[in-house]
């Protein structure tokens, strides 16, 4: 980065996976305000599924994620007849209408379930939404839980992407997250997967975690690169303690210095570019020919929970515990506790426990952040227009300031990332962002 | 899946028409009265003077395996009728994937609103015989024959029918029903008897189609065809037919 840039780079800024932020969900959209929302999906109309699963054999202490470590299967299968009913509610409410396109499984660690288990929710989907064998069906793997006939049966259920969840190959780290995962294990998945004709593999890797270094960091990167996945992303580990205290086993003195963090981000990107990967977005890379690349090629890119995506869904369905639907402008989220969730959802209900609702403006503001971010020119007259005018003022004083430092191409209409200024693509969007008054709210912003 | 190719519906050289109506393209006004169709549906309701005129402003053609005759996004200003033959119709999601929407068969159309832009493809599944209307001669002759496009159209089933049916069937929460209903449906359209007291319905598409239509994985319906079959619901199970129980 530019060091006339750094100036520019917040503190604290939002991740823009959804808009406004989840943290202004309220318990005034409930789940009457959802069913009406899936009961007006149109005939055909694209949406996209997420299925949550909450548990994991050991806890990461980074881990920002819904989750239980959960030692009983039986409880698992209990949260999965609760799955199976929540299917059957929301297929209920869409009798018939919208066109499944895909399908992922998150967690928590998806593969905590056998692949049987897995099976039957498939199974489930298919009848009360439809499922085809062109829908996309992605799960995260964690490796150390990958049996040997594993992967063979996942590709006969059709599934087409993998995950892999990886983080950092260094001992000394791993100790300190509390995830120790050898090369070895990661290496015998990746065959695995390639065995049995997964030719979409994705590793998930995190920077400013306790103990890294450049030095340790690029040893990681050397690994991931012989093992040579279709597509990677790097995120940036948020430390926050106060809301998350299984990351107070983290010791806040191993944490890697901002300035360090910075070198971190920066130096992954510069070995996944050299090595021929295309960045997509802020924080993913793909080799070029894989789907995500074509679509950030193509300026068809999306932001959605998942990160940047080629889906084109606008809708998404969310199913399990804390799992966040999107319906036309409408966010709903299931209950967090998974007690909860299993309650409402067996009983044949919607398990909503809180939403938000976009309004006008927020339309105006999503579709600038998601252009701004997915490497597109972000028409911004109208949603300056909507902003008071002492802080449309302030912005358009911050739009030039960035673009008198190069960051970003700005026209007075049209605003777009410089090509370089990627790791100021969340700073820049929250300067915008009429919620970012509070960023001590957010994670940081690199 | 080969990408449809448009045909010229404008080209009227390339006209043939099946041996049910054996008629050459000069005896083209006598065309209606010898065509099978008309006795079971098509132009049945129509009286001698609006079949006169129905006949100067039709064509009839052949079209080929594969070829479409209304094109997603494209121009269409006529009304087709299936005279014999299947198509399938279909639509692309923004994300180019595919949607089977539907089916046509003898007597059937496609193309009843005038667009600039049609919703749907329409394939044929097999070598497919139709008429066509330019809707404009349609306008022309419903100032003398009033309704008489309605009337054309009351006696099939239209591309607006196949998708109500096709919303219906998605909602049907087993596998089983969804695959009956659908078998159901063609016996209706083009299910035949058979000597031995039997009904022999046609299967014109490919499994997958079927699959995609229903919402189903291929294995799935696989699975499910086995099973009806096991069950006694269908005596024969072919690659392109099934046979069902009088």
């Amino acid at each position: 980065m530019r060091n006339s840039w750094r100036h520019h780079l917040a503190a604290r800024a939002p991740r823009y996976t959804s808009y406004p932020s989840a943290l202004l969900f309220t318990n005034a959209v409930g789940s009457d305000a959802y069913a009406a929302r899936l009961s007006a999906i149109a005939p055909y109309e694209p949406f996209s599924v997420y299925v949550h699963v909450p548990f994991c054999h050991r806890q990461c202490w980074y881990c920002g994620c819904n989750m239980r470590v959960e030692n009983n299967y039986d409880r698992a299968l209990d949260y999965v007849s609760a799955l199976l009913k929540e299917i059957e509610t929301v297929g209920a409410l869409l009798s018939g209408r919208g066109r499944l396109v895909s399908l992922h499984f998150g967690g928590g660690t998806p593969n905590y379930l056998n692949t049987d288990d897995l099976g039957r929710i498939l199974d489930a989907v298919e009848l009360a939404m439809g499922l085809t064998d062109d829908a996309t069906r992605a799960i995260e793997l964690d490796p150390r839980m990958v049996g040997e006939h594993d992967l063979d049966r996942l590709t006969a259920l059709g599934f087409n992407r993998v995950s892999i969840g990886v983080q950092d190959f260094d001992p000394d780290v791993q100790a300190a997250i509390n995830r120790e995962t050898s090369f070895e294990t990661v290496e015998q998945c990746v065959s695995a997967a390639r065995a049995a004709a997964l030719n979409d593999l994705s590793f998930d890797l995190l920077y400013g975690l306790p103990r890294q270094t450049t030095a340790s960091f690029s040893e990681t990167i050397d690994k991931v690169l012989a093992l040579a996945p279709e597509r990677a992303a790097v995120f940036g580990y948020a430390h926050m303690p106060s809301v998350l205290p299984r990351q107070r086993l983290i010791d806040s003195a191993d944490l890697p210095s901002p300035a360090a963090r910075a070198a971190l981000a920066e130096l992954a990107d510069r070995r996944f570019c050299d090595a021929g990967y295309r960045r997509v977005g802020f924080d993913h890379y793909a080799k070029p020919g894989a789907p995500l690349a074509d679509a950030a090629q193509a300026g068809r890119l999306r932001r959605n929970f998942q990160g940047f995506t080629e889906d084109a869904a606008a809708a998404i369905i969310g199913l399990g515990a804390s799992a966040v639907s999107f319906v036309d402008g409408l966010y709903a989220q299931n209950a967090k506790n998974i007690g909860a969730y299993k309650e409402m959802s067996s009983a044949g209900a919607l398990a909503t426990e809180k939403g938000y609702v976009r309004t006008p403006r927020d339309q105006l503001f999503a579709g600038v952040f998601e252009d701004l971010l997915c490497e597109r020119p972000a028409a911004v007259d109208s949603a300056l227009d909507a902003l008071p005018s002492e802080r449309r003022a302030r912005v358009l004083e911050r739009l030039r300031a960035l673009q008198a430092d190069g960051a970003v191409e700005w026209d007075g209409h049209h605003l777009k990332l410089a090509d370089d200024a990627w790791p100021l693509a969340r700073s820049v969007a929250a300067s915008l962002d009429p919620y970012c008054d509070e960023e001590a709210l957010f994670s940081a912003a690199l | 899946m080969d990408e449809p190719t448009d045909i010229d519906i404008n080209d009227r050289e390339g006209l043939r028409v099946p041996n049910e109506c054996a008629v050459s393209r000069t005896a083209r006004p006598s065309s209606c009265e010898l065509c099978a169709v008309r006795e079971n549906s098509i132009c049945a309701d129509l009286g001698p003077r609006e079949l006169a005129h129905v006949d100067k402003v039709m064509a009839r053609r052949t079209v080929p395996k594969n070829k479409a005759i209304l094109m997603e996004g494209e121009p269409n200003d006529s009304l087709f009728v299936v005279v014999r033959g299947s198509f399938r119709l279909s639509k692309l999601l923004e994300d180019g994937r595919r949607q089977v929407t539907g089916f046509l068969f003898d007597g059937d159309f496609v193309g009843v609103r005038r667009t600039d832009e049609s919703a749907y493809t329409a394939e044929a599944l097999e070598e497919s015989y139709v008429c066509h209307f330019p809707h404009q001669y349609l306008d022309e002759i419903a100032d003398t024959s009033p309704g008489v496009k309605d009337r054309l159209i009351a006696r099939g089933q239209t591309e607006y029918h196949k998708a109500q049916d096709h919303i219906v069937l998605l909602g049907k929460k087993t596998a089983e029903e969804r695959v009956e209903s659908f078998i159901h449906l063609l016996d209706t359209a083009i299910g035949e008897d058979l000597e031995t007291g039997l009904r022999r319905v046609p299967l014109p598409m490919p499994r997958q189609d079927i699959a995609d239509y229903l919402g189903l994985r291929l294995e799935t319906l696989s699975r499910t065809l086995t099973a009806l079959k096991k069950k006694g619901v269908l005596s024969e199970l072919k690659r392109n037919a099934v046979v069902l129980p009088g």
